[in-house]
C-alpha cells in the first residue's frame, strides 16, 4: 500500500500527500505534517513504562514517533505508510514526535 | 535565554528573580491570584496568571520559543503535565521538572517529556552522604538521561587507592578522576597524583562503571 508515487526507475518518491512536507526539510518546534513509511520500531521499557519507538522515513530523512503507555498500535508495522502531525523536538534519537496525531495510510 | 516558570511559589519566584536578574527572558506562571502581587514585584520578569497545565496557557506564556520550561509547581502531578505538554505540544529543548515527593521521582524522565528532574530530598540525602560518609561511593548528579553520572569517594584508610597513582588504578575505560577535594584545596588530577586518605575523589563516568569503580576505589 504506497501513498508515494515513486519514479519507475531510482525508486526516489515523486509525489507525497497533499499537505505534507519533506522530512529532510522540517525542523523543531514548529507544527508540521509528515508521511513516510515505518521502517524501525521498538519497544522501550522505561523503569516500567513501556514506550513504542517508531522510526519513520520518506526518503528524504527519518523522524521517531514516540507513542508513551503502550507496546504497540494496531496497523502500525514495518513498511506500513502513516501520517504524521505535530511538533518535534530535537533528542539523541534525532527529530521525535511525542504521541503525534497520526494517520494510517 | 526565554525561560518559561510554572509556579510562582517560593521555589519559582526565587528562580524569576536570579534568572531574569542574570539577564534571561523570565516567564512566570501560576494560577493563584494571591501569588500575583508577589510574583508582579519581580523586576525582569512577565507574570502570566493561568493554569500551567492549559495549553493554550502555556502557548500564552510563549513556550513555543521558550529555551527553557521550568516546571516547578508543589503539586507533582501537574509538574508531570505541564512537562509532558512542553515537550509533547512544543518541542521545548530543555524542560526541567521539581519533584516534590521522591516516590514520584520514577516518573520524572523522557516518558513524561522531563530531561533534568530534581528531588530536593533526594539531594539533600546524597549530600549529607557525601559529607560524613567515608569509604562510600556517592552519586552527586547524573546526566544523559541517567547514562553518566558525575560521583563522589572519600577515601577510606583501607581504600585500595591509598598510596597509589592514579595511572595505577584500574578504574575502567570511561571512567576518569575529574577531581580531588584535599584538605579543602582541589587537586587537579594527573596520571601521576598520588591518592591520600580522606581524599574525596570525584569521578565521572558512564553509569555501568560503578561496579567497578568502587573495586578500585573502596573494596576490591
Amino acid at each position: 500500500m504506497g501513498i508515494f508515487r515513486r519514479d519507475k526507475t531510482a525508486g526516489q518518491i515523486t509525489a507525497r500527500p497533499v499537505g505534507t512536507e519533506q522530512i529532510g526539510s522540517i525542523g523543531a518546534r514548529r507544527f508540521v505534517r509528515v508521511a513516510g513509511e515505518v521502517s524501525r520500531i521498538r519497544t522501550k521499557p522505561a523503569r516500567g513504562i513501556p514506550s513504542l519507538c517508531v522510526q519513520v522515513s520518506d526518503g528524504t530523512g527519518t523522524v521517531v514517533a514516540l507513542w508513551t503507555g503502550r507496546r504497540a498500535i494496531g496497523g502500525v508495522v514495518l513498511g506500513r505508510s502513516i501520517l504524521l502531525e505535530g511538533v518535534a523536538s530535537d533528542s539523541p534519537d534525532g527529530l521525535t514526535f511525542m504521541n503525534p496525531s497520526y494517520e494510517l495510510l | 535565554m526565554k525561560i518559561v516558570i510554572a509556579g510562582a511559589g517560593s521555589v519559582g519566584t526565587y528562580m524569576a528573580g536570579e534568572l531574569g536578574g542574570i539577564g534571561h527572558e523570565i516567564v512566570l506562571l501560576d494560577n493563584d491570584t494571591s501569588v500575583e502581587n508577589r510574583a508582579r514585584a519581580i523586576g525582569n520578569a512577565v507574570f502570566v496568571l493561568g493554569d500551567a497545565c492549559d495549553v493554550d496557557v502555556l502557548a500564552a506564556a510563549g513556550a513555543a520559543d521558550a529555551d527553557v520550561v521550568a516546571a516547578v509547581t508543589g503539586d507533582d502531578e501537574d509538574n508531570l503535565v505541564v512537562s509532558l505538554l512542553a515537550k509533547q505540544e512544543f518541542g521545548v529543548p530543555r524542560v526541567v521538572a521539581r519533584v516534590n515527593n521522591p516516590k514520584n521521582e520514577w516518573m520524572f524522565n523522557e516518558m513524561w517529556g522531563v530531561d533534568v528532574s530534581v528531588s530536593t530530598p533526594h539531594l539533600l540525602t546524597a549530600l549529607v552522604e557525601e559529607a560524613v560518609t567515608e569509604g562510600s561511593l556517592v552519586s552527586l548528579l547524573s546526566f544523559e538521561h541517567g547514562k553518566a553520572g558525575l560521583c563522589v569517594v572519600t577515601l577510606a584508610p583501607d581504600s585500595p587507592a591509598v598510596g597509589k597513582e592514579i595511572s595505577e588504578l584500574s578504574l575502567p575505560r570511561e571512567a576518569t578522576v575529574v577531581g580531588i577535594v584535599r584538605d579543602a584545596h582541589i587537586v587537579v588530577p594527573t596520571g601521576d597524583t598520588v591518592l591520600q586518605v580522606r581524599d574525596e575523589v570525584l569521578v565521572l563516568s558512564r553509569s555501568e562503571a560503578e561496579a567497578d569503580i568502587r573495586a578500585a576505589l573502596i573494596r576490591p
